[in-house]
């Protein structure tokens, strides 16, 4: 059976997050772990203490004293985890999900994911974690982490979620874009499902191999898919198109280059995910 | 990919406690660094080259984020004989070569054989530790006027009342401060920094000591590089083990000690002395609020930039401020709840405890006091262990008879308890040696059954042996001489 790893925090986006869960999970005919991970923020740091006097007994006082801050912290940090794992869990019950597991960890978020998406065929996320909730227009900071580290297919919930009916998909040469289209062309998920094409690009693009590639595999399926082709940056071009389509899904291969190159000239995927008010998946 | 996560939290999790502690810590390394040169004989720079020196290099490539390493007193004063008979330049050899020996170390899993030290060896080596650092500060107290005494006395008192006022400044900081503007404007006529020998002007650079590259040499270097790799592993190990428990998050103990070792041999070569962690450092840290490897970084660069740039400065500071900061890591290194246990533990840890403690404050040898200790606790397990044995004895009804029933540990502290078990002197036809619920462990307890068995034969009775579990019976096979082979195979 098929397993979807829906990761949640106390952030806005568990709702979503939910909802886009209930809607894969159906389509792929797949169980659910909804994952909550403990972080606690580090207790040594949380010490406002710059006297660096050490005094009689300070190993054992300081011990002491660093469990008794991380105890109260984690035990609150417990009981609100279960408290959203609990929502989440009955949220996806109502949807009539009935193979649902509850995964409550301790440790650190990116590192948590990763471990757990190796049993997982879709891992579900929000755009933005708890910490980075406000900042509108950007992009969590664990997000592009997970997405960089992760083997699997990462769906990103926007903040509102409509139940998608149609998929845009960013093509270019690239092999990670070749496999975003393998993957709607097999995965249970968009059967049936309308399927756009984006390039950005001149509108030869058609004649070229990869497109002719990607079009034919695409071509056999119903209903067939729109072709849409402008010149300009591939973050505004896809940005604009998909503005207007609000129960689309954007899938896109992700990450392309190396984390340097990223560095310097910054991340054509991470732009694209900020710009983008719907769902993403991103396929590596 | 893992790893750059990996890399982020280890270095840039907590920039601001980090940045904070380090700076702190920088101020706690000075005193150790400057008053331990002294006493190895040394320049002041040899410490303090080293101190940064050990506590950059340990941060980029140490096991245990977040523990502070550089030039400390356990190293320095191993290697007083050395500078005294063969020159400083010796010193710098040894160093390398101590390195060298630790990276094998490393690579060889040595640091497995801490799993032996037991938490009283521990308790002694870290108490053993702080009396050294206390003790090597008497020559500042001794033959003075009073005003160290006084200095030393209020030094202390700013150190720990401070902190009721306010948090947001170290403390010893502070001492430091107040102390050397009144000796500056009070014309005070103390010992001072710089009346102890040169501090550096300039930034340390890389050349090879100044020594005949001859076995000759390797045979007067060798036994002090071992000393100072075990010392340095065995304080850095117990260290990364506290900062382990303090911040509750895990440390790669083998690459901590091929960390240690690439830290002191490039630091040989950089004209430092020998280090490696450091327990009130690290515990000052901790209680700053540092955790990452960026604080150990900082402490070190920071280290640096005081004594090159504030070099002038810091040549004014008087001793006894300094005397009263390594008096605070003194205690904060001495575990006081021990003191409390020494009448509520079992008399054998406290007398492992103490044992490591004497020898070590006898032989100045940290290495010597932590094989005295744990010699002292596999005798004390052995002792215990030798006492799980009991043997109950039962004759037929026939009186022709006589089985033997053991349970318990055979080995060679019970071999003697063993053999005393059995009469040869009744006489029987037959004797059952039941070995249902004893473990025989080694030659020597194969060799206590082989001598009764023989002895039994030859009062003219038949012996067999029964019960044997596996292990002990393919020792027996193995080592026995007595043909038991097939009987211990049929029961």
């Amino acid at each position: 059976m098929k397993r979807i790893l829906a990761c949640i925090d106390a952030s806005s986006y568990a709702h979503s997050v939910c909802d886009l869960t209930i809607w894969a999970a159906k389509r792929m005919k797949a169980e659910v772990e909804v994952l909550h991970v403990v972080k606690r923020t580090d207790a040594v740091a949380a010490r406002k203490d710059l006297s660096g006097a050490i005094g009689l007994g300070v190993k054992t006082e300081l011990l002491e004293e660093l469990t008794r801050i991380d105890e109260a912290e984690s035990k609150q940090a417990i009981e609100q985890g279960r408290v959203l794992l609990g929502d989440a869990q009955a949220r996806l019950a109502r949807a009539g999900i009935s193979k649902i597991n509850r995964l409550h960890r301790h440790g650190d978020i990116v590192e948590t994911i990763i471990e757990r998406e190796a049993d997982a065929d879709l891992v579900v996320v929000g755009k933005r974690g708890a910490t980075s909730e406000s900042a509108s227009d950007t992009i969590g900071t664990k997000i592009e982490q997970v997405v960089r580290s992760s083997i699997k297919p990462v769906l990103i919930a926007s903040r509102k979620i409509q139940k998608p009916e149609i998929a845009v998909i960013a093509l270019d040469g690239s092999s990670a874009a070749a496999k975003a289209v393998d993957f709607v062309a097999a995965s249970p998920l968009f059967v049936g499902i309308e399927v756009h094409l984006v390039v950005a690009g001149p509108k030869s693009s058609v004649e070229s191999s990869w497109f002719v590639k990607a079009y034919s595999k695409l071509a056999g399926r119903l209903p067939s898919c729109i072709i849409h082709i402008v010149d300009g940056s591939p973050e505004k071009v896809v940005g604009d198109y998909v503005r207007n389509l609000s129960n689309a899904v954007l899938v896109m291969g992700a990450y392309g280059h190396s984390p340097l190159r990223t560095l310097v000239f910054g991340s054509t995927t991470t732009a694209m995910i900020r710009e983008a008010r719907v769902p993403v998946l991103l396929l590596r | 990919m893992l790893s750059t996560t990996a890399l982020r939290r280890e270095w840039l999790s907590n920039l601001r406690g980090d940045i904070l502690a380090g700076i702190v810590v920088a101020l706690a390394l000075i005193p150790e660094a400057i008053g331990f040169s002294i006493i190895a004989g040394v320049d002041p720079k040899v410490g303090l080259y080293a101190s940064f020196s050990i506590a950059v290099i340990t941060a980029l490539v140490g096991g245990r984020p977040g523990m502070i390493s550089a030039a400390t007193a356990a190293i320095a004063v191993l290697v007083v004989p050395l500078i005294r008979d063969h020159g400083v330049e010796y010193l710098f050899a040894a160093t390398i070569l101590m390195g060298i020996l630790q990276i094998a170390a490393g690579f060889l899993r040595l640091d497995l054989l801490m799993q032996y030290v037991s938490t009283s060896v521990v308790t002694g080596f870290v108490n053993a530790l702080a009396i050294l650092i206390f003790v090597a500060q008497l020559p500042q107290l001794i033959d003075v006027t009073w005003i160290t005494y006084a200095m030393v006395a209020g030094g202390l008192a700013i150190i720990y009342l401070f902190p009721r006022l306010t948090k947001a400044v170290p403390s010893p900081l502070v001492a430091i401060i107040v102390l050397t503007v009144i000796s500056i404007y009070g014309g005070l006529k103390v010992n001072t920094v710089g009346d102890m020998g040169h501090l550096p002007t300039a930034l340390p650079y890389f050349f090879i000591p100044d020594v005949p590259f001859t076995f000759e040499t390797l045979k007067i270097i060798f036994p002090f590089s071992l000393t100072m790799a075990i010392v340095g592993l065995l304080e850095s190990l117990m260290t990364a083990h506290i900062v382990d428990d303090l911040t509750d998050t895990p440390s790669n103990k083998r690459r901590e000690c091929k960390g240690q070792g690439i830290a002191n041999f490039i630091t040989g070569f950089f004209g430092g002395m020998g280090g490696c962690a450091m327990i009130g450092q690290s515990v000052i840290n901790v209680k700053s609020g540092g955790s990452t490897r960026l604080s150990t970084f900082v402490a070190g660069s920071f280290l640096l930039f005081l004594i090159v740039v504030l070099g002038p400065l810091v040549s004014q500071i008087p001793m006894p401020s300094l005397v009263a900061v390594m008096i605070m890591v003194s205690i904060g290194t001495f575990s006081w709840k021990s003191i409390a246990e020494i009448r509520t533990n079992p008399w054998q840890s406290s007398v492992v405890m103490i044992a490591t403690v004497v020898v070590v404050v006898w032989t100045h040898d940290l290495a010597q006091g932590v094989l005295a200790g744990v010699i002292l606790s596999g005798l004390f397990f052995a002792g215990k262990v030798r006492d799980m044995f009991t043997v109950t004895s039962r004759l037929s009804r026939d009186g022709a008879t006589r089985t033997y029933r053991f349970s318990g540990q055979v080995f060679f502290a019970s071999t003697e308890r063993f053999a005393e078990a059995f009469d040869f002197r009744e006489v029987v036809d037959h004797v059952i040696i039941d070995a249902s619920d004893a473990h025989f462990w080694d030659i020597s307890a194969i060799a206590s059954l082989d001598h009764a068995i023989h002895k039994f034969r030859r009062e003219g009775a038949s012996v067999e042996v029964v019960g044997l579990n596996k292990p002990s019976a393919t020792m027996v096979d193995r080592f026995a001489s007595h043909d038991k082979a097939e009987e211990g195979q049929n029961s």
